[in-house]
Formats: structure tokens, sequence, C-alpha cells
């Protein structure tokens, strides 16, 4: 499987880099949204899926369920610090800043909070039953911001979000590659995921 | 001490024991208020003469709000922590008992908090309000999810030995949707703008869904 995902991973690469042609007025570097959005993909599964473990947690007493709820916890901030930059280099590409608060990017830093507080609270807590009991809840309890924030935050910024950019440099001229090369991407980061999850347990 | 029955009975004498350790102890209280005394004042010295716009204003509020409410809060069941009292507890009111009791005495002092605070803040930075029932709602909605979220999380952080500063980076994630739309309603009860009731009913959701989830996850710890 490893060998599988390193193989895939490599050509799609590879794809990316050699065969697709820059944006249109964007450049090169712009091929990062190839990176972002397969990181930013797997970010959010991750934080839903340390909640899925955290419930298992709750409901068994399992300590490996409280393991991969923490490990989902420990990708997800990896892939979410991952996203965030990637993203914050192509809304420089497009929009002329790294940064600006557009609703996408609030909501993906509320996730790097998250995050980032719950393997505080992780890192804070001595006691092993403690500690999977109290970061088990806090997980859940972050769990129900994301439905607000996500119906909340559009409604109070104005967003630019690059979808009708993408549209307009890529997806129109060149759809079906491009989409065929994106969901590869963001399938190969998923089994990523999924691998890293797998490892140690069995 | 007497066993009581009803749930009712049991939070009202949940929350008279901390009103009385609180009024006892003092220093909780004196330190969340002279928190958020020293913040509206070195917020209020630092932009003094200038004109600061009412979105400003609105969300400085919050913020000292905030980190006051973090200051006083973060130690709701440390009493009961460090003495080993908590078992103890739980042996004369039920767990949903506690909770409860600990929510309305944090909501109780957050505010008692808010009127010694929020006529400070105004004073001080010469705001005219021109809506000020939406003003008491907003801050009122705004505390019931502090103190919801607040409670529970304090609960989780009795027992971490790092403390510094845990509590209010747990809390600001899950208040996050409280303080979004409670900014932008204080700035329309300022400007005395057409407010947006939807605001208001998100506010409300929130505060419902923090109350059952506190409720709820509570049992676990």
């Amino acid at each position: 499987m490893n060998k599988i995902l390193i193989l895939l991973t490599l050509a799609i690469c590879a794809s990316i880099i050699f065969f697709f042609p820059p944006i249109k007025g964007l450049g090169d570097l712009a091929k990062i949204i190839f990176f972002h959005v397969p990181t930013a993909w797997v970010a959010v599964i991750a934080f839903f899926a340390s909640a899925f473990f955290a419930a298992k947690f709750l409901r068994t007493f399992n300590f490996s369920f409280d393991k991969l709820s923490a490990r989902a916890a420990r990708l997800g901030f990896i892939f979410v610090l991952l996203s965030t930059i990637s993203g914050a280099i192509f809304s420089k590409l497009t929009w002329g800043a790294y940064w600006n608060w557009d609703p996408r990017q609030t909501t993906i830093f509320v996730l790097i909070l998250i995050y980032g507080a719950y393997l505080t609270l992780r890192a804070a807590v001595s006691d092993e039953k403690v500690r999977a009991k109290v970061s088990a809840v806090y997980s859940l309890l972050s769990v129900l911001t994301v439905p607000f924030l996500v119906f909340i935050i559009p409604r109070m910024y104005f967003s630019l979000h690059p979808s009708p950019v993408l549209n307009s440099a890529g997806k129109i001229e060149m759809d079906s590659i491009v989409l065929i090369v994106l969901i590869a991407a963001v399938v190969d980061a998923t089994l990523i995921f999924v691998q890293l999850m797998r490892r140690e347990i069995s | 001490m007497k066993l009581s029955n009803s749930r009712f009975e049991q939070i009202a004498a949940i929350v008279r024991k901390d009103f009385v350790i609180g009024l006892r102890r003092r220093a909780t209280f004196a330190a969340m208020m002279m928190f958020a005394l020293t913040a509206v004042a070195s917020l209020s010295l630092s932009t003094g003469g200038i004109f600061v716009e009412a979105k400003f204003l609105a969300a400085l509020l919050w913020v000292v709000i905030f980190f006051a409410a973090s200051a006083g809060i973060s130690g709701t069941f440390d009493d009961e922590a460090q003495a080993g009292t908590l078992p103890t507890l739980k042996l004369y009111a039920d767990a949903q008992a506690i909770l409860f009791g600990k929510m309305i005495y944090v909501l109780l002092s957050l505010v008692a908090l808010t009127i010694f605070i929020l006529p400070i803040f105004l004073i001080l930075f010469d705001v005219a309000v021109e809506n000020f029932f939406l003003l008491l709602a907003t801050i009122l909605l705004g505390l019931i999810g502090i103190a919801a979220a607040g409670t529970l999380t304090a609960a989780l952080t009795t027992s971490a030995t790092v403390k510094g500063g845990l509590f209010p980076i747990l809390l600001f994630p899950i208040t996050l949707p409280i303080f979004l739309p409670a900014i932008s309603l204080t700035e329309l009860s300022f400007t005395g703008g057409a407010f947006d009731s939807s605001s208001l009913v998100v506010m409300v959701a929130f505060d419902l869904i923090l109350v059952t989830a506190a409720s709820i996850l509570y049992d676990y710890l």
C-alpha cells in the first residue's frame, strides 16, 4: 500500500509540474492549488474523524479509540497548517494579499485554533484516563461550532473565494484533465491520511 | 446537610453554596472586576482623544468581557478539585444539578461583571447607545453562551497540570459563533441601525446547543 501511494503521489506531482501549462496570468506557482485543495480536504476529514473516535471512546472507554482520536487531531493539525500556508500563497497570487479574513480563511483559522487548543489540552493533562475523557469531550464540543461558523461567517464577511478564478483560469479550458488530476490528488491525500492513521494500530 | 430531593432544590443549594464561598473569599470576584477595569482603562488611555468607530468599540467591549470572564470563571471547579470534595458533592446532588448550579452561578457572576464594567466602558469611551434594549439582550445572550461553554471548559481544565492561559485558548473557538453576531449586534445598538433579527436567533440557537451539549457531555467526565 505504501509503495502504491508513493508512486501515485509522484505521478500526480509529475503530471502537475511537467504536463500542465501554467495557469493563465498566475504563473507556475499557482499550481500550488493542487496541493492546497487536497490538504484542506484532509484537514476537515481529520477533524470529523477525531470527533468520531472521541465519541466512540466515550461510548466504550476503549483507549485505542482515544489514541486514534489524538492521532487524527495531530495529523489534522499538520494538514491544516499546510493547507493554510499554501492557501495564503495562492491568495497572494490571485488577490494580492496573503491574508484578508475571507470566510474560508476565517473558517480554516478557527480550525487551526481548535486543533491547537485540543493538542494543548492533551499536553496539559498528565493523567492518562482523565486526558482521554477531557480531550474527547472537548473534541465533541468543538465539532458543534462548525455548522454555525459555516452558516454565520459568510453572512458577516464578503467573500472573494477563488472558485470562479480557478474556473476561468483552468477548469473551463481544460476541465476534464484538471478535474481528474485534482480528484486524484484529493483521493491520494485521503489515502495517505488513512495509511498514517492505520500505522502502528495493528 | 439535608439531602435535597428535587433537582431544583439541589441546583439552588449549589448556587447558594458557591455564592457564599465567593463572597467569603472575594478574590475571584475582585480579580475578575479588576481585570475588566484594567483592560478598559488601558484601552481607553491608549486611544484617548481619538475617535473610535462603533464597530471597533463593539469588538473591544467583547474582548474585555471575554478575557475578564476567562479570568473569573476558569477556576469554577478548582475549590472542589483542590479539596477533593467533588465526589462528596456528587453524593448530595446528582451531576446534572452540579453542572447547572455552577452554570447559573457563573452566569450570575458574569452579569455582575457586566453591570460593573458596562457603564464604565460607555462613559470612558463616550459611547451614545441608540438601542439600549438591543445592547442588553445581546449581552445577556452572549453571557449565557459564555457561561454554558465556560462551565464545561472549567470542568475540563481543573485536571490540567499546566493551567496558565489554557482556559481562554479552549473557550475561544467554541464561543466564536456567539462573538461574531454579538459584535455586529452591539455595533448596531451603538449606531442605531436597523438590525437583522436572524443574528439574535443564531445566538439563541447556539446558546441552547451549548447548554444541551454541556449537559450531555458533563456526564462523561
